[in-house]
């Protein structure tokens, strides 16, 4: 009876995942992404060889993508030594339409990571580019360029970064404490 | 709420599927009251043919969402913004009460869209009649720009 559970619990999940499937792999070298700054300087991916970089598409109309950004900045601070020192990189993605709502959104979470759009919203063809159906979505890309992971989130995006970076050292507040203490702040 | 004690759910494992289903459904999240009722929702298919046949005369379509992609929608901008959910409520003033307005978002899918519902209950609450949403399960991006239906750039 368990097994037969088991079995129909794992079917259950295997649908739902495959219907989530991309066409980027793991393994594979992550489209390059040449897209304006805010300020409107032209940003390319492949720029960032070299370091581990969290690629993440948001959009300020994406209310879960918005809840995410504390998460994110509580990565960034954690691994601020590792930014420092050229080995991690986050850059944040838009699929905004509009530059003032972008920017306010931005300013108003106090981003500080590298931000870049062509205000196209789903037609950007970075979306076609990275096979995005649905936001909040990520990928982490390794210091060749190949993507190592799609779509993690929370403590196992946290825990892979720290694994890849060997960031061994003690952190002083976990993700979710700093997150906690960001929001209480705003 | 003891029927929910690990011991029941560990010894009745046809419960725990039976409860995981109804999870993985939506139907437990659904269950909370929504302000439109099932025959006010329109599937995004049957909107684009009346689009596609110009029969939409009648019919006034708002983007209450990130971008007014359908075709002859007028964008009101993200409703739970308040200078958005403002200029939907002006901009419905002077719309007849019989009119059929159908609005949509498209940010993602209704349990965590934050515009449809304030923009729902606007509607209803300022006494419009044929007030319908659009019935977008995933978002704008997979429900319309893919199935290549009608919007205001292939115009």
């Amino acid at each position: 009876m368990n097994r037969i559970l088991c079995t129909l619990i794992s079917l259950l999940f295997a649908v739902t995942t495959a219907a989530q499937s991309t066409p980027l792999k793991t393994g594979s070298i992550a489209p390059e992404i040449t897209l304006p700054r805010m300020d409107g300087s032209m940003f390319a991916l492949s720029s960032l060889k070299g370091r581990l970089v969290l690629i993440d598409f948001w959009a300020t109309w994406c209310a879960p993508c918005v809840k995410e950004q504390p998460q994110l900045k509580a990565l960034y601070e954690k691994f601020a030594p590792e930014v420092k020192e050229g080995k991690f990189e986050i850059i944040g993605v838009s699929l905004d339409k509009d530059k003032s709502t972008w920017k306010k959104t931005v300013d108003r979470l106090k981003i500080n990571w590298v931000q870049v759009s062509d205000l196209k919203f789903w037609r950007s063809p970075v979306a076609k580019d990275y096979g995005i159906e649905e936001l909040p979505f990520n990928v982490l890309v390794d210091e060749q360029n190949k993507i190592i992971a799609i779509n993690l989130h929370e403590k196992e995006l946290e825990n892979l970064i720290q694994r890849r970076l060997g960031a061994t050292r003690e952190q002083p507040r976990s993700i979710k404490a700093a997150t906690l203490n960001n929001s209480k702040h705003e | 709420m003891r029927i929910f004690t690990e011991r029941t759910i560990m010894k009745y494992p046809v419960f725990l599927l039976v409860l995981l289903l109804l999870f993985k459904s939506g139907l437990v999240a659904q269950s909370a009251k929504e302000p439109w009722k099932e025959q006010q929702l329109i599937a995004p298919r049957a909107l684009a043919e009346q689009i596609d046949k110009k029969q939409t005369g009648n019919i006034l379509i708002l983007s209450v969402g990130p971008d007014a992609v359908i075709r002859g929608s007028v964008d009101m901008g993200p409703a739970h913004e308040p200078e958005h959910f403002a200029k939907l409520k002006s901009y419905l003033k002077n719309v007849s009460r019989n009119k059929e307005v159908i609005i949509y978002c498209g940010c993602c899918p209704f349990d965590k869209c934050p515009n449809i519902r304030p923009a729902f209950k606007t509607l209803t609450g300022m006494g419009f009649k044929k007030a319908r949403l659009l019935n977008i399960p995933k978002n704008i991006k997979a429900d319309w720009l893919d199935k290549d239906y009608p919007t205001n750039d292939n115009e």
